[in-house]
């Protein structure tokens, strides 16, 4: 006998989780952007294999991303409240990730009843 | 003598589960590496860290394989040592021979292919439950990368939509580089849940059908631990050899992309864990790659491509099946045939060992499977993005 009902809830429940790990790590960056805080990351080491960002290209785009912050047309006030829903956002996912991993392991139930 | 066979059967499994290990770091680490969220020995430690608590955190999986496949208890069949030894050489030996030829394959298919082989040989096709197979393995193979491709392309399109910008400021997408550390750890967490137990699994198999442990049980303890420690020793090892020579396949991944396959990837098979299904998470990582892929503006699949790692993943089971038959038919024969299995089998996996090293090895030879197949889908360089309103 073949359980279709499992199939579906691995599919239901892996594209819910996704989408809401991914949209609200996305929106953090979002917002983190318009707060003028754009995050730039060098690669942490450049192996033979990264061509994606070379330390010029880096340099370039944070002086591209200083002056979009600096012309920015948001309020101190706006700004402040773009970095803090950034950062909810950024916390909320992760807590969403621990919530997953805390469903899945049976183990860790025991430990908090 | 039987003492000595559950030995030889259990060092076998380890060998499997170290090879898979090594074998697998490429597929959670690849991506963070070559888009430089972490440095390359960074990532492989964190792998093996993680793979190794990964193993400890369910059984489902080694318990569709003890205690699902292969019919057991009242009514059933007691599965001797001898053919287990037999499915493990079949799993090993047709392992290494895709790795020669290049072959995309699943370590964990070709250990179900060999257990069911021998089984058949040993005792006749009524011993395997293949509703079990079929629901637990063969369906979850098909679906699995299908399900995971389709969550990568909805979150890949999701992560570009909301980080979009049509005034051609700054878009933050750099950050995802962050955001890869975690979910590339997701998937090295994922990998040891469902992974490690495959190995667990043929232990417990082994163990119960030697009379150390009853009908229907889950893996003991030790038999955790040392596939777990099994598991991320071989991702330590074998990310040594993906750092020297990651090849240029992944450089057309961007972050944001990486981070919405590595999500689905994990979210994948870790609900599939929960569930018990064993599935291969090289193609799942796969499926995930191309969905992100299909999910980007520009982006055309090579179905060629993308057909031929389908046939590859369909051969598996079969073909391990065969090899495992094989090995279980000499097995028949008692010590004479279990020693006739070992030499032949060693100067199989010796001599493919020995055939490779002839071949240099370089980028086009060392690029995991997840990474090539990122080449069934063909992407446009920087398509400019259609306005909608103008401001």
């Amino acid at each position: 006998m073949i359980d279709w009902l499992a199939f579906l809830l691995v599919l239901v429940s892996a594209l819910i989780a996704t989408v809401v790990v991914v949209s609200l790590y996305s929106l953090g960056l979002r917002l983190l952007t318009v707060s003028g805080r754009t995050p730039i990351v060098t690669p942490a080491e450049f192996t033979d294999a990264i061509t994606v960002v070379t330390p010029a290209e880096a340099k370039a785009a944070a002086k591209k991303a200083a002056k979009a912050a600096k012309k920015s047309p948001l309020t101190d006030g706006q700004k402040r409240a773009a970095l803090i829903g950034a950062r909810a956002c950024f916390v909320v996912s992760a807590i969403a990730v621990i919530v997953g991993i805390y469903l899945i392991v049976p183990v860790l139930h025991g430990f908090l009843n | 003598m039987e003492i000595l066979l559950v030995v030889l059967v259990i060092v076998l499994a380890l060998f499997f589960d170290f090879t898979n290990g090594f074998h697998d770091t490429a597929n959670a680490m690849a991506t963070p590496i070559a888009t430089g969220a972490l440095k390359p020995k960074v990532a492989v430690t964190i792998a093996a860290i993680l793979n190794l608590v990964g193993a400890f955190l369910s059984t489902e999986v080694a318990r569709t394989i003890s205690g699902g496949i292969i019919k057991e208890g009242d009514g059933g069949i007691l599965i001797t040592p001898e053919l287990i030894f037999a499915g493990l050489l079949g799993a090993i030996v047709w392992n290494m021979i895709t790795w020669l030829l290049g072959l995309p394959s699943s370590s964990s298919h070709a250990l179900f292919g060999g257990l069911i082989g021998a089984t058949i040989v040993g005792f006749g096709v009524y011993a395997i439950d293949f509703s079990v197979v079929l629901s637990k393995v063969v369906l979850p193979a098909v679906l699995a990368p299908l399900t995971a491709g389709l969550i990568a392309y909805t979150a890949t399109k999701l992560a570009y939509a909301i980080t979009r910008r049509y005034d051609g400021k700054p878009d933050g997408r750099d950050g995802f580089r962050y955001g890869q550390i975690f979910s590339s750890s997701l998937v090295a967490l994922a990998h040891g849940t469902n992974d490690a137990q495959k190995t667990m699994g043929v232990i417990t198999l082994l163990l119960i059908s030697v009379g150390l442990q009853p009908v229907g049980s889950g893996p003991e303890f030790w038999v955790v631990t040392v596939c777990a420690v099994a598991i991320a020793l071989g991702t330590y090892v074998g990310g040594w050899r993906i750092i020297k020579t990651l090849g240029t396949g992944l450089t057309d991944i961007k972050p944001a992309q990486g981070f919405a396959a590595e999500t689905s990837t994990a979210a994948t098979i870790l609900a599939s864990t929960h569930l018990g299904f064993a599935l291969s998470t090289t193609q799942v990582a796969s499926g995930s790659v191309i969905g992100s892929g299909m999910g980007r503006r520009g982006s055309k699949v090579r179905w060629g491509t993308a057909g031929r790692i389908g046939v590859g993943w369909l051969l598996t089971l079969p073909s391990a099946g065969i090899v495992g038959a094989l090995a279980a038919f000499v097995a028949t024969f008692g010590v004479v045939g279990i020693i006739i299995d070992t030499i032949v089998a060693a100067v199989v996996v010796g001599g493919i060992f020995l055939w490779s090293r002839r071949s240099e090895v370089d980028a086009s030879n060392v690029v995991s499977e997840v990474a090539s197949s990122g080449r069934a889908v063909k992407i446009k360089k920087n398509p400019k993005p259609k306005k909608k309103v103008a401001p």
